[in-house]
């Protein structure tokens, strides 16, 4: 069967069919690969025991799970020519930093062949990749560089926070006809939240309002939600909490009807600061909704400077719920 | 050419003696133009190359792919794209092949298995592999080429793309058009060893005379041959000579003197056998000239009354 068509939801849906965010990915691909022949997973141990930490486990069409030598560069070429010639690709990688290998084919080619063909053609194509944290990973497997990728015109980006939206934005970045990056951060592989059995998509490009309150505004993305919704529960505070879902295209409509209401915003974003997503979104709102804020735009991010790998060192670089709950509760005071 | 070959049938060498001409012609017809600014692409012209693509593409059929990169004009042209719509893309209009977005070194024309080239050294290579791994993983019986300089065996992607079609056993046939140098740099600078060296480890390699069509004609059978029948990757390397600079419409008279150009000629050479064996004479190919040129007027004509693309459609496909 060729394609497959799945209802749009938006809203995150009670429930209790509990499976973790790496059980919902393997769904989602299983679920994929079944309705739709031109869906084939590649990558660098995409075709190992242990399934990428468990998100490619037991798939049902093994004949179409391809594991390749360490060449991402190449990888990432043939997976778009495969797309090119119709097939439905997702190329996965097991670190963010890998795919630094790549960013030949990725800008150059993945990210410019519709425009740069007058849309004659298009890119079919889902690059999933994995941001690492902790126990000594160090500079080169705990990078999160969404910011480099959303800063190229013709690439979508996501950030799943939850199982459900694993789910969801994996389905509809598949039936997308052009390039999706999907980020995933390691420590959310065994977050476990209630997700539909049944096939759905989210749209790309929308965000989600996770927490509603009066007096600030907080925008993040993957981990950086739970963190921050772990600091918001634990400490009362009164904010709207935005889970920005998607990096590229960015839902910069939810932040200004937040800013409009609250006055203030706090981007958190585990990321690098420079020329990051905190910094575009902080300046869209100064250009757009200056009128609207009561203080000063707020940032939480990592240092500049690269990932240590000490555990003492680590500790210092991180952001963390306590980072993001004083901080907020400063701006609300 | 060292051994005699028997020649493919009239057919066969009226098709490539047409298109090579084509090539030919039309790059020669792009030389005067260039200098007025006219077509404001950088251009990589073809002339004295024509050999490869033409003797590779007659045992190729509209449903192989094959990805290529800015010395584009001939393989495109080869493979069968509508001359018109790479005039008028050349000219910057809206009705060229890639609706004016892409110019000289990004061609495209999907029903024809072209999705599109590169300006990139190298990156093609593994688009080709890819579209090779979609023909496998579809059951198709298409086969895919890659086909690049040897500028293009300096980057990793080359490797790397031939150690996974080996691996895969993929129906890629990876064609090296070499014509000795890689942008301003001689081979015998940018290239340690013969890449067939190396490409025999990993799949059938073949070498062929890539100034001589009837060779190449004969080396492609076999290749493209082998690679729909075992449906694993095969290397044809065929060496040629760059004719022009790297880019623009000047003869490069320091490296590829007149005499060397004549020596070397692939349609020369053809024309020669052709009329020995009776296949044409001097007014038959008068006649594919006069034709050539015609279309190549009228696709000039059809570009120049073309409409440039609107500004408004400036962030259409986005």
């Amino acid at each position: 069967m060729d394609a497959f068509s799945i209802p749009m939801e938006h809203d995150m849906p009670e429930g209790n069919r509990i499976i973790s965010y790496k059980t919902a990915i393997q769904e989602a691909t299983d679920q994929a690969m079944m309705h739709d022949s031109r869906v084939f997973v590649i990558g660098l141990d995409a075709d190992d025991p242990s399934g990428m930490f468990g998100s490619l486990k037991n798939l049902s069409c093994q004949e179409r799970v391809i594991g390749t030598p360490i060449s991402e560069n190449a990888v990432c070429g043939i997976a778009m020519g495969a797309a090119l010639a119709g097939q439905r690709p997702i190329c996965i990688h097991l670190r963010v930093d890998f795919l630094m290998s790549a960013m030949d084919i990725i800008v150059n080619y993945i990210a410019k062949w519709r425009y740069m063909f007058g849309g004659r053609v298009h890119v079919p194509l889902v690059i999933r990749a994995v941001i690492g944290r902790g126990w000594g990973c160090a500079a080169q497997h705990a990078q999160a560089l969404h910011g480099l990728f959303a800063h190229i015109p013709g690439l979508q980006v996501v950030m799943p926070a939850f199982p459900y939206a694993a789910k969801g934005l994996l389905l509809s970045a598949i039936q997308d006809d052009n390039p999706v990056i999907i980020i995933e951060h390691r420590r959310l592989y065994d977050q476990k939240g209630h997700v539909p059995s049944e096939m759905f998509g989210l749209p790309l490009g929308k965000g989600y309002l996770m927490r509603k309150g009066r007096s600030l505004s907080i925008v993040a993305a993957s981990l950086a939600v739970i963190d921050t919704l772990s600091a918001v529960d634990s400490n009362d505070i009164d904010a709207d909490v935005i889970d920005l879902r998607s990096i590229a295209p960015l839902d910069m409509e939810i932040i200004r009807s937040s800013v409009k209401k609250t006055g203030k915003l706090l981007v958190v974003d585990y990321a690098y600061p420079f020329c990051g997503i905190a910094s575009e979104i902080c300046a869209r709102v100064a250009e757009t909704s200056f009128s609207d804020l009561r203080q000063p735009l707020a940032r939480i991010t990592f240092p500049n400077c690269s990932v240590p790998a000490s555990g003492i060192l680590e500790k210092a670089y991180y952001p963390s719920a306590k980072t993001i709950a004083k901080k907020a509760l400063e701006m609300i005071k | 050419m060292n051994t005699p070959h028997r020649l493919p049938d009239s057919t066969a060498c009226l098709w490539m003696l047409k298109k090579m001409i084509l090539i030919r012609r039309f790059s020669e017809y792009l030389i005067p133009i260039y200098p007025t600014d006219v077509l404001e692409t950088p251009l990589h012209l073809h002339i004295g190359q024509e050999a490869v693509p033409v003797g590779l593409c007659v045992h190729l059929t509209d449903s192989d792919t094959i990805s290529f990169s800015h010395r584009s004009h001939g393989p495109a042209l080869a493979k069968g794209i509508n001359l018109q719509s790479l005039m008028a893309e050349l000219y910057g209009k809206i009705t060229g092949c890639s609706r004016s977005r892409g110019g000289s070194m990004h061609l495209v024309e999907p029903e024809l298995g072209m999705h599109g080239s590169s300006a990139i050294v190298g990156g093609g290579i593994a688009l080709g592999a890819g579209m090779a791994l979609a023909a496998k993983l579809s059951n198709a019986d298409h086969i895919s080429v890659s086909y690049f300089g040897d500028g293009a065996t300096n980057s990793g992607i080359f490797w790397e793309t031939l150690n996974f079609s080996a691996l895969k056993e993929i129906p890629l046939l990876f064609v090296c058009e070499h014509n000795h140098w890689a942008n301003n740099m001689p081979a015998h600078h940018h290239m340690y060893g013969d890449p067939l060296l190396v490409s025999k480890v990993f799949m059938e390699s073949f070498q062929i005379d890539g100034t001589d069509v009837l060779d190449v004609y004969k080396g492609m059978a076999q290749a493209v041959g082998y690679v729909k029948e075992m449906k694993k990757p095969a290397f044809a390397l065929c060496k040629t000579l760059r004719w022009m600079t790297h880019l623009g419409v000047s003869y490069d008279e320091t490296h590829c003197p007149e005499n060397m150009r004549q020596k070397s000629c692939p349609i020369q050479k053809l024309q020669t056998i052709m009329m020995s064996e009776n296949m044409i004479d001097a007014s038959g190919i008068q006649h594919i000239i006069a034709e050539v040129d015609q279309d190549i007027l009228d696709a000039d004509t059809f570009a120049k009354n073309s409409p440039f693309p609107s500004p408004d459609s400036l962030m259409e496909d986005a």
